[in-house]
């Protein structure tokens, strides 16, 4: 093959991990996107119904079956998560958003690993079985002495460890878009965390949403103004990301102003005047927190029979 | 009783020498209904904040005198104690509200009081009836309109029950149904408690107070009944409040009342009814925009077909969620892919819709509401020249200098844009926006929460655009604004196009729409024809 051609094709493989991710992130999910999976809506349905502190727990239980169990229960965890958001208020678009968000992490961290696991771990995994090389970088790829060469191992051991971390961080949201800012505080506030911190929490989860739609606008002008008025089509998406970054000050100034008033806002009602608070609806176990907490159950019951039967963390990850 | 009583009140910011506040002496009897105003930055947000206890807890400097309300010395009684006597609205209810949900805002404050949940449970209910937002009760706060969230804001203060309520620009932000709904719970309140207006728009709260306070450079500039403004409107003048139109005139030509309708009659019979404004005359369509967009599930959100003439200043008016910023947001290709949205924007013959947003930058800019967000460079020289750099315009080479001047800029070229004030700040937006070949400039609220002085200065700059060729889209609830400067009004209303005229015309019945006429409009208007209003 063409000199020229094998180096082109290095650098984009090389650069596919992160830029598709992004690609996926700036076109699929856009900063709308973002917005609308980490603010509260109401509805009606089982997540909407559950106290704060259950899903906080089954959270705490997601990462840790993901984390000592082998890859494809966590797999299976994101799969069945990612299902639960059909029952969320917009469900389809928020589903659509948890699946690219999934593709995200997975392609990312797939590519983070792949072409950096050293052969001696991949034969482990394996069991020593022979690698099926895809792709071989020109040597100046070399990083720290790993070989530069992709195999098909490599990216099945990324692969797998991505599913460590999909089921939880599609589990976190699921908190963010079900749970009021003032239930959590009053979760956490009821397992003794001290009420400045969890303040702290809600008011960076009423902010955060605050910040993508911020955001975006300074995009939007930016493009107005011209980023990205010279660069090809193709390129557009990243100009996305570029305004982002350049948006992030004035953002950021634009919040700290107004943070002036919300402290006004919550001192002037008697924030901190006590230790504690009362709540006027306080949290209570219903039915579904019962039900979240027998699945919770089964969930642990499984992950201790699957270590017991070898199904645990380790090498081999592929089982 | 005395709700409030200052004594020799003296409070200077940390790092600053100068007085932020110097106040001898001034009470406020309980029950009583007070306007404060005065000019941005003159003073009146410390002296609040001097009330409510938030200096000297919570803001530090150097504080002299005392501050009683109630009998209860401020400075010596804790935030939480005092909030039980005293509680603020501020301007801006989006950094005020907290929570997401209507209930759990207003539930917020007894809360922090560890009240039982019977009793925080029967103070939601009581602030929900006052202010009348027992509709909006499972709603998420971030979901309601501006006058929807302020109504919401003071329910929160009210479940505190303060003896002492303190509203700071409780209608900066808001249209005037919103307006006159916050009014009403102000009248309702009147009967009550002892209220504090903090506001620009004298003209606005007048029918509601007793009493004006005028602050000016941390000191009160005048404190006098309210009937008795008549009688001091060159001196409110003199520092650049906004006072209603009819008391100038009647204050010229020696009349002695208030009344709108007899000044009116008296300047009639003297022939002293002044002129109205110039208005542009008809000019050749620059932008014609046919704006049709629903959500995805087909509620309809802007349905209508707006032009602009060249050398033109349009004011769009209407309720908030008429359609206004979705008008707006369709012209410039900002819709959210969410909505359904079919859209026709020719621009000088050529048609531009299906044009990406950094196209239709070329001839089209944009100033948000929250200008900041667009001030993203280090320099205000190299803010205003970003879109000269970007769209590499080689024949701009004289631009950059042409535009710090004719927006004042030039002494500031080298400092951080965010660091400026308020006007600065703003001027350097424009004058970034239209820095290549912009021809179309739309504003979204630009008068929201200014006062006269910065309303004024915005004004005078739009003039001067339009002279300088300009054609000017103006998104605002302010009708004095509007009349003064605007050459033609379209006043949208459940996303349809309702009224499209001159201020004149369109002012003559916008009140079905809830686009009330200002007193200049009124003072020159006869009597017959506003009998609806």
């Amino acid at each position: 093959m063409n000199l020229l051609i094998i180096n082109l094709i290095s650098w984009l493989i090389f650069f596919f991990g992160a830029a598709f991710p992004v690609l996926i992130m700036l076109k699929a999910i856009g900063l709308t996107g973002f917005m609308k999976v980490t603010r509260f809506e109401s509805y009606h349905t089982f997540y909407y119904r559950m106290n704060p502190a259950v899903k906080i727990i089954l959270g705490i239980v997601v990462m840790a079956v993901a984390a000592l169990t082998i890859w494809w229960i966590g797999a299976l965890m994101t799969v069945v998560i990612l299902l639960t958001y059909l029952t969320l208020k917009d469900g389809k678009r928020k589903f659509a958003t948890g699946f690219f968000l999934t593709m995200m992490t997975t392609i990312g961290t797939t590519w983070a690993f792949a072409p950096y696991t050293p052969y001696a771990i991949l034969n482990e995994a394996f069991h020593g079985s022979a690698l099926t090389s895809l792709w071989v970088w020109p040597s100046y790829f070399t990083v720290m002495g790993y070989q530069p060469d992709l195999t098909v191992q490599g990216l099945i051991y990324g692969f797998q460890i991505s599913m460590r971390f999909t089921a939880v961080s599609l589990m976190s949201l699921v908190l963010v878009m079900t749970s009021t800012p003032s239930q959590v505080l009053r979760s956490l506030n009821k397992v003794g965390v001290p009420i400045s911190i969890t303040f702290s929490l809600v008011i960076a989860m009423r902010t955060v949403p605050r910040i993508f739609e911020y955001i975006d606008t300074s995009v939007k002008i930016q493009f107005m103004r011209g980023l990205g008025s010279r660069a090809p089509r193709f390129l557009r998406p990243f100009y996305v990301l570029v305004g982002a970054i350049n948006g992030i000050v004035p953002v950021i100034v634009f919040l700290v102003r107004g943070a002036k008033d919300t402290a006004i806002s919550a001192d002037t009602r008697a924030f901190r005047a006590y230790q504690k608070r009362t709540y006027m609806r306080p949290a209570t176990i219903g039915r579904v927190d019962r039900m979240a907490f027998s699945i919770i159950v089964l969930v642990i019951l499984i992950t201790v029979i699957a270590v017991l039967m070898g199904f645990g963390r380790g090498i081999p990850y592929n089982g | 009783m005395k709700a409030l009583e200052i004594k020799g009140l003296k409070f200077s910011y940390i790092g600053s020498e100068d007085s932020a506040i110097e106040i001898d002496h001034l009470s406020i009897e309980d029950g009583e209904t007070v306007l404060i105003t005065g000019k941005s930055g003159g003073g009146k947000s410390t002296l609040v904040n001097c009330i409510t206890g938030i200096i000297p807890h919570a803001f530090h400097g150097e504080y002299e005198g005392t501050v009683e309300v109630y009998g209860q010395n401020v400075a010596e009684t804790s935030l939480a104690k005092l909030s039980t006597e005293v509680g603020t609205v501020l301007q801006n209810p989006e950094t005020q509200v907290l929570n997401y949900t209507v209930e759990e805002e207003v539930a917020f404050g007894p809360e922090n009081l560890c009240l039982e949940s019977d009793d925080i449970v029967s103070r939601v209910a009581e602030a929900i009836e006052i202010t009348g937002i027992s509709s909006l009760n499972e709603r998420e706060t971030y979901a309601l309109s501006g006058g929807e969230m302020q109504r919401v804001a003071i329910a929160a203060v009210l479940s505190m029950r303060p003896k002492l309520l303190i509203l700071d620009e409780p209608t900066s932000n808001i249209d005037p149904e919103g307006t006159a709904k916050v009014f009403e719970i102000l009248k309702r309140l009147k009967e009550e408690k002892t209220l504090i207006v903090v506001e620009h728009k004298v003209e606005r709260v007048l029918p509601f107070v007793d009493r004006i306070i005028v602050i000016d450079n941390g000191k009160i500039f005048l404190d006098i009944r309210s009937h008795d403004l008549i009688h001091h409107v060159d001196k409110m003048l003199e520092i650049g409040i906004e006072v209603p139109i009819h008391y100038i005139y009647a204050r010229k030509n020696g009349i002695d009342s208030d009344d709108l309708d007899l000044i009116r009659e008296k300047l009639r019979e003297k022939g002293m009814i002044p002129a109205s404004p110039l208005r542009a005359r008809p000019a050749r369509t620059v932008l014609r925009a046919a704006i049709l967009v629903s959500t995805a599930s087909g509620k309809p959100l802007a349905d209508c077909s707006i032009d602009l003439e060249e050398r033109h200043i349009l004011a769009i008016m209407g309720r908030n969620g008429a359609g206004k910023t979705t008008f707006l947001k369709g012209v410039m290709g900002f819709l959210d892919t969410d909505l359904r949205s079919e859209v026709s924007i020719i621009l000088d013959g050529r048609d531009i819709s299906g044009e990406h947003i950094i196209n239709r930058g070329r001839e089209i800019a944009f100033v948000p509401q929250n200008f900041d967000l667009t001030l993203i460079n280090k320099s205000v020289e190299r803010e205003v020249a970003y879109s000269i750099n970007k769209r590499k315009k080689k024949s701009y080479g004289n631009r950059l200098d042409e535009l710090m001047d004719m927006f004042s800029l030039s002494d500031l070229r080298y400092r951080d844009p965010l660091s400026l004030s308020l006007g600065q700040r703003r001027r350097v937006a424009i004058a970034s926006a239209i820095a290549t070949d912009v021809r179309v400039i739309m504003f979204d609220e630009p008068t929201s929460g200014q006062d006269y002085f910065h309303k004024e200065a915005l004004g005078r700059e739009l003039v001067r655009l339009k002279e300088a060729g300009y054609s000017i889209i103006v998104v605002t609830h302010d009708s004095r604004f509007v009349y003064k400067y605007a050459d033609r009004i379209v006043v949208l209303d459940k996303g349809k196009k309702v009224l499209d005229g001159t201020p004149e015309a369109v002012f003559h019945e916008s009140w079905k729409y809830s686009v009330l006429p200002p007193s200049d409009f009124l003072l020159r208007s006869d009597e017959y024809e506003l009998v609806n209003y």
